[in-house]
């Protein structure tokens, strides 16, 4: 009697375990690049990829609420110097960008506003969901060719997030120690056509 | 010297400089990280940490000082409970302050924030709001109208007419662009009201979706700083198989509406996020605020422990320096306050009055160790006085006593201090009439000054006594004098005279009567009948026996009264006895005994007149036990002895006659001194200065349980060895 008892508790006490692991992970719900190809044009490379940003309830209520918020999409070209078979690698950044996006929301005419910092390119979207749809799109993005003449050993790896410094000053700490605002995606490899 | 520099930075007010002032630093960092326009924005969260780690740092160090105060205060270590005390007043002084001004600080921060919104305010910019919307929906409507007539004409032309005919429409609507878009997206036409541009604005897939629902799209369009208004209408399908198509066209907004619409977007926008930020702006000041008053209030509190140890130490020193003076250590000298407080102040005149009981101390001991000397010199000089000097307080105690007056009175008086005098006299009977004497001049109060005789073995002593009051009343100091000597000498110096005169007056005479009787016998004594000379005879004989007995008489007086000079030479005195006894020995009557003849003893003396001393001692001791009718059985001894230092040859002759009467035994050397029939009575008289010529003493005792004993003591520093 006494044994199951203890088996049964056992077996709660694992149930709560998965469950506090799997519940921050579940929480913690990132933006993801769900798919980076880069296709060769010519003598050129582009680069297409689609990212998904799901916000949290956090962040919907800042953009709601007017705050402009900066999305940056990341991008790296690395070039890997094998050394000791494959254990051991020297990896160099031969060029990254940086593309930033600001959303927000425009009260008068209900519409989403996204714009291109260095562009200063501006697009309108009735509703938020479109917008994020359109920044997640990459279209033919050309990529630098000076370094793209030897494409061996060469990757492009990309990623996005939310740029927290670039938040009002009284929102910063809170985003800054918060999960809520926490949802940089992990860096992702673009696939070679 | 670098152990020395952090032991002074550790100890001395550096530490808290140095706390205060990063305590400022950080509190301006603070401040200025949550304004909107600082560089320190960024730096917000490790400024915060920062603080976060100095609170922590100050709460150790709170810590530390709170458990060492209260360990001194369970072991009890001076001003502790002092130190304590004024620290829980600091502390309930800066809580009390701390709080009152934190939590209006925070009460005034809340109402400040929430002032900057009110619900009329928002009304009024939602309701203008909607009101712009209102305005551009009117404009819309006519919009959306004119565009859906400008699809009916569109749709009416021939594809080869579009450009023209939409460069046309375009001019005439006043638009800024016209586009027909294909319902894939593709474009297949545009113009524009400037003719700089050549990309159309493409429509988003919003307006694609709502289009593809048969529904017309109009819209307010913020293109920069600008409003535009954007309308998308499909195109009517005039032909079967023709490609679906919608017109997308974009209008400007009057300058003003713009410029209206505008304000109040910027209006509406910044008063709404700023209603969102009152929340976390708050938070951030509230934190802020706290962190600021926690450490302020910490560093207080540690600041509070420092200032109170500083005042109590002084006190501290000057607790620890009274219990030192208390338990007699004087020499008790404080560091010296720097301060010029109150505290300094005690700390100094602490210091001056130990410095002063110092020096009364050392006047004390000084005086002291002169009273010491004065009585140490007075005692000496008591000491070595022949007087006997004692001294008696009103409660008829002893207080003092000098060695002679010991020795004269042979009772140890040093013993016997404090006793009354009485008890002195109960105790000690030969000393009662001196205490006697005394009783009765204390009550009487005065000085005085009276002979006293004292009865004790060797014989009558006689004392002059002085009294003399004390001043102030103390007592009464008691100087006495043997006299006895002084005396004895008086009386045989005139007893010396005497002698001298009788010998000189009387001797003269003598011989003439002795002749003169002589004469007359051998004159008469024939011519007178038988019968009468037998009577001639008689008389003259007792006149001649007579005058010779006369002239003997007055020969012992010459002998006595004769001071001639000692004719000193070395001689043996056993060998001297022995020849003096020879001439005794022939009485067998008499029994003579010489004790202790193994050695002899050579000194200097007169042996003609110690023979004529031993011939009369041993003469008179015949007589006296042939007198007193008992046997002649005399011991003679002699021997040394050391005394006080000094040698002496001692020759005792006792016999075991009658002894001698007490009323004689002070004056039995006197010259008629005598309870003899027979005698002059100049016997002892004559021994008594012969022996006194060599310097010597002689005494009688008489022993147990009968008989007497005569003494002699002779100096032996010129014995020959």
């Amino acid at each position: 009697m006494v044994f199951i008892m203890h088996a049964f508790v056992i077996a709660r006490l694992k149930i709560i375990f998965w469950l506090l692991l799997f519940s921050s992970t579940v929480h913690a719900q990132t933006f993801e690049v769900a798919s980076a190809q880069i296709s060769k044009i010519g003598n050129g490379y582009v680069l297409n990829a689609e990212i998904k940003y799901p916000l949290t309830p956090r962040v919907l209520e800042a953009i709601v609420n007017g705050v402009p918020i900066i999305f940056e999409q990341e991008f790296e070209l690395v070039k890997s110097t094998y050394l000791l078979g494959n254990y051991w690698q020297w990896n160099e950044t031969l060029w990254s960008a940086d593309i930033r996006h600001e959303l927000r929301y425009h009260a008068l005419s209900q519409q989403y506003v996204l714009q291109a910092i260095d562009t200063n390119s501006q697009r309108n979207f009735p509703t938020l969901s479109v917008a994020l749809q359109a920044l997640g799109q990459i279209k033919d993005l050309t990529l630098p060719p000076e370094y793209l003449e030897d494409t061996e050993n060469l990757t492009l790896q990309l990623r996005s997030g939310i740029d927290l410094y670039a938040l009002p000053t009284p929102m910063r700490p809170g985003a800054l120690i918060s999960s809520k605002w926490q949802l940089t995606s992990p860096w992702v490899d673009a696939q070679w056509d | 010297m670098g152990l020395d520099l952090i032991k002074h930075l550790r100890t001395g007010v550096t530490p808290y400089v140095l706390l205060g002032i990063s305590l400022l630093a950080l509190a301006y960092l603070l401040s200025a990280a949550t304004q909107d326009s600082s560089r320190l924005n960024d730096l917000f969260l490790l400024i915060f940490g920062l603080g976060i780690a100095i609170l922590a740092l100050l709460i150790g160090i709170l810590g530390r000082s709170l458990f060492r105060l209260y360990r001194d205060f369970k072991t009890n270590k001076e001003g502790a409970r002092l130190t304590l005390r004024l620290v829980s007043l600091f502390a309930l002084l800066i809580l009390v302050s701390t709080t009152i001004v934190y939590s209006f600080s925070i009460h005034f921060l809340h109402r400040g924030i929430n002032s900057w919104f009110d619900v009329k305010v928002e009304q009024a910019l939602n309701d203008s709001l909607e009101l712009s919307r209102t305005a551009f929906g009117i404009r819309m409507r006519t919009l959306l109208r004119q565009t859906r007539m400008m699809t009916g004409l569109l749709s009416e032309l021939p594809s080869s007419d579009l450009n023209h005919n939409i460069r046309e429409l375009t001019q005439l609507s006043g638009a800024i662009e016209l586009s027909l878009w294909t319902m894939g997206g593709q474009l297949i036409t545009t113009s524009f009201e400037n003719p700089d541009l050549i990309i159309p604005s493409r429509p988003n897939e919003a307006i694609f979706h709502q289009l593809e629902q048969q529904e017309d799209y109009i819209g307010l369009d913020p293109d920069h700083d600008n409003l535009q208004l954007r309308a998308a209408v499909r195109l009517p399908i005039k032909k079967a198989n023709q490609e679906e198509r919608f017109l997308q066209v974009i209008f400007p907004v009057n300058a003003q509406l713009s410029s209206l619409g505008k304000t109040v977007q910027t209006a509406y926008t910044d008063y709404k996020e700023l209603s969102y930020l009152r929340k976390p702006l708050i938070t951030v000041f509230t934190l802020t605020l706290s962190l600021i008053v926690l450490l302020t209030l910490l560093a207080s509190i540690w600041f509070a422990i420092w200032i109170s140890r500083r005042i109590v130490e002084p006190l501290q020193e000057l607790a620890a320096g009274t219990q030192a003076v208390a338990s007699g250590n004087y020499n008790t000298k404080l560091r010296s306050a720097s301060g010029h407080d109150e505290i300094g102040f005690l700390v100094r005149s602490f210091n001056q009055m130990t410095q002063r009981l110092t020096q009364a101390r050392h006047a004390t001991q000084n005086s002291h160790r002169q009273l010491e000397q004065q009585t140490n010199y007075l005692s000496a000089v008591l000491s070595s006085l022949s007087s006997g000097v004692i001294t008696i307080d009103n409660e008829r105690q002893l207080r003092t006593a000098n060695l002679a007056s010991s020795k004269i009175l042979h009772v140890n008086l040093q013993q016997r201090l404090e006793s009354v005098i009485d008890k002195l006299g109960e105790n000690h009977p030969h000393v009662r009439p001196l205490t006697q004497l005394i009783e009765h001049h204390l009550t009487h109060g005065d000085d005085w000054h009276q002979q006293v005789e004292l009865q004790h073995k060797k014989g009558l002593q006689s004392l002059m006594c002085r009294g003399t009051l004390l001043p102030n009343n103390a007592g009464w100091v008691i100087v006495f004098d043997d006299v006895t000597t002084l005396l004895q000498a008086q009386r045989n110096a005139a007893w010396g005279e005497v002698a001298k005169r009788l010998a000189h007056e009387i001797k003269n005479p003598l011989t003439p009567i002795q002749l003169s009787a002589d004469r007359l016998q051998h004159k008469y004594l024939p011519l007178l009948p038988e019968d009468q000379t037998h009577t001639l005879t008689k008389l003259t004989g007792t006149i001649i026996s007579q005058v010779e007995a006369m002239k003997e008489m007055v020969n012992d007086f010459s002998d006595y009264a004769r001071n001639p000079g000692l004719q000193l030479q070395p001689q043996a005195i056993g060998q001297l006895i022995k020849e003096v006894l020879a001439l005794y020995q022939s009485n067998p009557n008499h029994q003579f005994t010489l004790l202790n003849s193994t050695e002899d003893i050579t000194l200097n003396l007169d042996s003609t007149r110690i023979r004529q001393v031993l011939h009369n001692l041993f003469k008179n001791a015949i007589e006296a036990s042939e007198e007193a009718q008992l046997a002649v059985d005399i011991i003679l001894s002699y021997h040394t002895l050391d005394l006080d230092g000094h040698q002496y040859l001692e020759i005792t002759l006792s016999d075991h006659g009658p002894g001698i009467p007490d009323d004689m035994v002070n004056t039995l050397f006197e010259p008629y001194a005598t309870n003899k029939t027979k005698g002059t009575g100049l016997g002892l008289a004559i021994v008594k200065k012969i022996i006194e010529e060599h310097h010597g003493q002689v005494w009688a005792e008489n022993t147990e349980p009968s008989g007497a004993c005569i003494i002699i003591r002779l100096p032996l520093e010129d014995a020959i060895p």
